[in-house]
């Protein structure tokens, strides 16, 4: 007898349901997108980049669903070469645009490196923790695979492009979280990721509240990222802080490892130092939306204003929505960014509650086959790589919407598929087809 | 994947993450569009829409033979909708070709027209612009877009000064106003509401409903269509009961009397319509609807003339006091008609000698005569018979102290004059006092306004109607809003034979007695003159009078007060003369003497003043 698998279980070459949730948000941002620009000088460049970027990006994904993904791990080093080059490129070569330089500029369009950056420090990070799978719990596991990020995170903050580490941070994080790291391990991380961003608001709040600065404390605090001595004398004083606790603890026979004292010292410093440089490299904007989402009322005309402008955009959108092309908010400019991150601001106010619910459940339903297709994976890799563009997902999702819906800062990040951005679009269907790819190399049954 | 160093459930709790910020962003969605769609949706209409208010012309205001007596006319503004002409250069050439037609400062207009700009809101640039101006900016409309010409309709009084005190005037809203009327949608800070009189009583009614234009404006405030252009609703037309001629020879016999100063008030005895009310000095409304606070209408140094003396003006009533003492006198009984008195031109009444006002004395009097030629030493006499008690409550009957109940505010009661008064002071009454009261001088104030209900009262048989002067109101759609009713206040309760002897001895003061000048050629008027004592000057003269054509019931009753007219003979009477021609002109007999009856003055030319810098609603 010849076994006939059970219908659901029968091997297709394609996830036929994540492709097509991502057509229907593809066409819907396509729809949302034309209907804001149509009043914009620039209408006419935004139409052409989105109409060369679909048929590209459908090309891409079916040329990653073709190519079997095993290859990128074989390839890694070419792969995490490549992408250091582009993204030092883009450094030397690339344009300015709203103070960062982050993009080439071709003939008929831009490209912008680190969207494709993402997506190859996932596969590279796959590669690597494949490779490191039997001593997954150890630290220099976790530290390696951040030493592995590192020089991409140098490169971006460097032009600056702080919300592209907004994103990559926590899909590595993801990653190292599904690949099984300790949690220990993960929670120093996250620490360093909190002190590292910690400072910088610490030293908003402060800007905003010039008041505070008559403490002499908070004044020396204030002025700690000026100069390398007085930066030096916090080092000293974090160091030899911890170690007199550290005394302490012994002189109190706790029983408490040294390394933890050491570990605590050397997470707030490198923190501090990571924080220093990214407030450094802000520029005024980024600054300028840290500090509304700290105090919105700060500056009623600026971001804090058009976050206004974008949620009565979504709430006046109501049940059914205003319709196609009819939504007023978002035609007469009151919602700014509103073809790209504040995108959904166009989509709730034309098409409702019922476009946001379309929107949020096809998110979730991509996000629900990714992570089934690393279930599925045929191996570690594959896994890997799934569960990083699940992350990616994920990431975006939380970030836009809760940026939107003002639960988070305004980042400046785009909504994948929806957004406008060519690159952004290219990079994403790239994702989906290595997904894609995982899916339809996988095991017949399991 | 079979690899069994993974722990699977981590992947559920990724899942589950995933899941609950879903969850949790469509719980927020939830409530920003479904529960609060309503509360955004009228943000975002208002943050595009921009309104360009037009106000809607006032209903008008007419007499009974209809001649409006305040109406609107149509006004031209220049506005200014920034947005295509925007740039440094295009504004000062805008400016200087605007300037010289608007006859405005260059300068001037120039910072207003950049303020405009910066702020990205329309202006209005001129107010009620003339004709001649109209040509030259509607040319000038073609070169420079961004200007365009709106019409407004604005309040006009064509006669001027005529009823000013009932009609009221129109003016900006003040702090107060704006208290009341800012929730209302119809009414901005820009607006213009009745501010006194009928314009203010009727303000709902005369309103109508302001149109606008509806404009899309872009987040910064440039104009990027015109939504919807609202069509004004005209406020209700009110028609008086005033009759127009009968008001213009109120107000011209006022104007030409000796002090200028008094009033007139004609009621209709058989219903209490208002039929003329003059109250003099007054103003012209006129004034007060271009410029922007009420007093800076008015010439430096003058206060508005807003004292209604026909309401509010209060005068001892003097002789025509003594139709109210003589019905005290005759109801009593203790006083035969008959019974003559003789007098010598003054009374002793023992502590003092009181005088007639006729110093050679009348000699003996009757009632009649004593009425008719108003003899002041037969009233001394005959009202220590009735009492003052008794002349008080005829003085209370006659609503003396009483407010006529006219519907217009600041009405002032006068004074009864009367033993009570003196008993609730704890004070005494003296025997010169009951002569004082007799003849109407003492403590007793009146307003023209009760001597007209006496007097109406006299000619319809002591009924006191509640005077009226809406005869009706009507919707701009021709539907009838309201209509004037009579309404009985009150019932003076005399025997036929006191009101015809009174009648009949107000006939005699007519034909033969103070106010012979009062005599009308086919109609049988019926009068009293008064003078009433002024300390600080010459005596006010009153005179009331009724008329009658061919026995009908009477239909013109009037009460005139000049100020320091001296004598009611002289000065007040043919005024109401005058009043009672133009009343009764269609029903007086053509072929009697020529009846000058006064016509209104002329409507004035429209208004040509220089252009007033308006505001721009919202």
């Amino acid at each position: 007898m010849i076994f006939t698998p059970p219908s659901g279980l029968r091997k297709t070459r394609i996830d036929w349901v994540l492709f097509l949730a991502a057509i229907v948000l593809l066409a819907i941002g396509t729809i949302a997108i034309f209907s804001s620009v149509a009043v914009l000088p620039a209408q006419a460049r935004i139409v052409r980049v989105q109409l060369i970027a679909i048929p590209l990006a459908l090309i891409v994904f079916g040329a990653a669903w073709s190519l079997n993904y095993q290859v990128y791990q074989d390839q890694w080093k070419f792969v995490y070469g490549v992408m250091l080059v582009i993204l030092a490129g883009v450094l030397i070569f690339g344009v300015v645009d709203k103070g960062a330089r982050s993009w080439y500029r071709l003939p008929f369009f831009s490209i912008q490196p680190s969207e494709f950056a993402r997506l190859g420090l996932i596969l590279v990070l796959a590669n690597f923790l494949d490779k490191r799978m039997g001593r997954i719990r150890e630290l220099p596991t976790v530290v390696g695979a951040f030493a592995l990020c590192m020089p991409v995170f140098l490169l971006l903050i460097k032009q600056p492009d702080f919300s592209a580490i907004l994103i990559t941070f926590p899909v590595a994080l993801v990653m190292l979280f599904s690949a099984g790291a300790s949690l220990f391990h993960l929670s120093i991380i996250i620490g360093y990721a909190f002190i590292s961003a910690l400072f910088p608001i610490l030293w908003s709040i402060i800007t905003l509240n010039p008041e505070l600065l008559d403490n002499t404390m908070v004044s020396y605090f204030f002025h700690l990222s000026d100069s390398l001595f007085s930066a030096s004398v916090f080092v000293a004083g974090v160091a030899l802080g911890s170690w007199l606790l550290w005394r302490l603890s012994v002189r109190l026979y706790a029983n408490v490892s040294g390394a933890i004292f050491a570990g605590a010292a050397l997470v707030l410093i490198l923190g501090f130092f990571s924080g220093m440089l990214v407030k450094n490299q802000m520029k005024d904007y980024q600054q300028k939306r840290l500090e509304v989402f700290l105090s919105p009322e700060t500056d009623p005309r600026g971001a804090g204003y058009n976050l206004l402008q974008a949620r009565i955009a979504i709430g006046s959108g109501g049940i059914l929505g205003r319709g196609f092309f009819s939504g007023t908010q978002s035609r007469l400019g009151f919602v700014p960014e509103r073809h790209t991150d504040f995108i959904l601001a166009v989509v709730g106010e034309e098409m409702g509650f019922w476009g946001m619910l379309l929107v949020t459940g096809l998110y979730v339903l991509v996000m629900r086959r990714l992570m089934q297709g690393a279930r599925l994976a045929r191996d570690r890799f594959g896994y890997l790589v799934n569960c990083g563009i699940f992350g990616m997902f994920l990431v975006y999702f939380c970030i836009n919407f809760g940026m939107l819906l003002g639960m988070a800062p305004v980042a400046g990040v785009p909504l994948p598929l929806v957004s406008y951005g060519g690159s952004n679009l290219v990079a994403t269907m790239a994702a989906l087809g290595i997904a894609e790819s995982v899916y339809a190399r996988r095991y017949a049954l399991v | 994947m079979i690899d069994r160093q993974i722990p699977q459930e981590r992947l559920d709790l990724l899942w589950i993450l995933a899941y609950a910020a879903a969850l949790i962003f469509i719980l927020r969605l939830l409530n920003m569009q479904v529960l609060g769609g309503a509360y955004y949706r009228e943000i975002a209409e208002k943050n595009r829409t921009q309104i360009i208010g037009q106000s809607a012309p006032r209903g008008r205001i007419f007499s009974s033979d209809e001649k409006p007596i305040a109406t609107s006319k149509p006004s031209f503004s220049l506005i200014y909708f920034p947005g295509q002409a925007r740039t440094g250069p295009e504004i000062d050439r805008m400016a200087r070709a605007l300037a010289r037609p608007l006859g405005a400062d260059y300068d001037e207009l120039r910072k207003r027209i950049f303020r405009a700009a910066s702020r990205e809101k329309p202006v209005r640039l001129a107010e009620n612009l003339p004709s001649k101006q109209m040509l030259a900016l509607s040319e000038l409309k073609a070169v420079y877009p961004g200007v365009d010409i709106v019409v407004e309709a604005r309040r006009y009084y064509p006669f001027g000064a005529y009823l000013s005190h009932m009609v009221g005037y129109i003016g900006r809203m003040d702090n107060r106003d704006w208290a009341v009327h800012s929730r209302d949608k119809n009414y901005s800070m820009d607006s213009r509401l009745g501010k006194a009189g009928l314009e203010q009583m009727y303000e709902k009614e005369l309103k109508g409903k302001d149109g606008g234009i509806y404009l899309e404006v872009d987040s910064r405030g440039r104009l990027s269509r015109v939504l919807e252009s609202r069509k004004w609703v005209p406020g209700a037309d009110i028609f008086l009961t005033i009759d127009s001629k009968a008001q213009a020879a109120a107000e011209e016999g006022l104007k030409k009397s000796i002090s200028g100063k008094g009033a007139v008030v004609a009621l209709d005895p058989r219903t209490g319509a208002v039929i003329a009310f003059a109250s003099a000095p007054d103003y012209d409304p006129n004034m007060f609807v271009l410029s922007g606070a009420e007093k800076e209408g008015l010439p430096a140094g003058k206060v508005l003339p807003e004292f209604n003396v026909a309401l509010q003006g209060t005068y001892p009533p003097g002789s025509i006091f003594k139709i109210i003492t003589s019905a005290a006198l005759l109801e009593s009984g203790r006083v035969d008609p008959q019974e003559t008195v003789n007098c010598h031109g003054y009374y002793d009444a023992g502590s003092r000698v009181f005088k007639c006002w006729n110093k050679k004395g009348h000699g003996k009097v009757a009632f009649t005569e004593a009425l008719a030629k108003s003899c002041d030493v037969y009233f001394y006499t005959t009202s220590q018979k009735a009492g003052a008690l008794a002349v008080e409550k005829e003085a209370r009957a006659f609503r003396v102290g009483k407010v006529s109940g006219i519907p217009l505010p600041g009405e002032k009661s006068g004074n009864v004059f009367g033993p009570s008064l003196r008993a609730a002071k704890k004070s005494y009454w003296f025997i010169g006092d009951t002569l004082n009261q007799a003849i109407g001088q003492g403590e007793t104030l009146m307003t023209p306004m009760q001597a007209a209900g006496l007097i109406a009262a006299v000619a319809n048989g002591g009924v006191f109607h509640r005077p009226y002067f809406v005869e009706r109101i009507v919707r701009s759609d021709g539907q009838l809003y309201a209509r004037g009713k009579p309404e009985v206040l009150s019932r003076v309760q005399l025997k036929p034979s006191t009101w015809t002897q009174i009648r009949q001895a107000l006939r005699d003061v007519i034909l033969d007695g103070t106010a012979r000048s009062a005599r009308i050629n086919g109609a049988e008027v019926y009068g009293k003159t008064g003078t009433a004592q002024n300390p600080q000057g010459k005596d006010h003269a009153w005179f009331v009078a009724y008329a009658t054509v061919n026995n009908e019931p009477a239909k013109i009753a009037v009460a005139v007060l000049v100020e320091h007219g001296e004598h009611g003979s002289s000065s007040a009477a043919p005024i109401a003369k005058a009043v009672i021609e133009a009343a009764l002109r269609s029903e007086l007999p053509a072929k009697a003497a020529p009846v000058r009856v006064i016509e209104p003055p002329q409507a004035p030319a429209p208004i040509q003043e220089p252009a007033v810098p308006g505001r721009i609603i919202i």
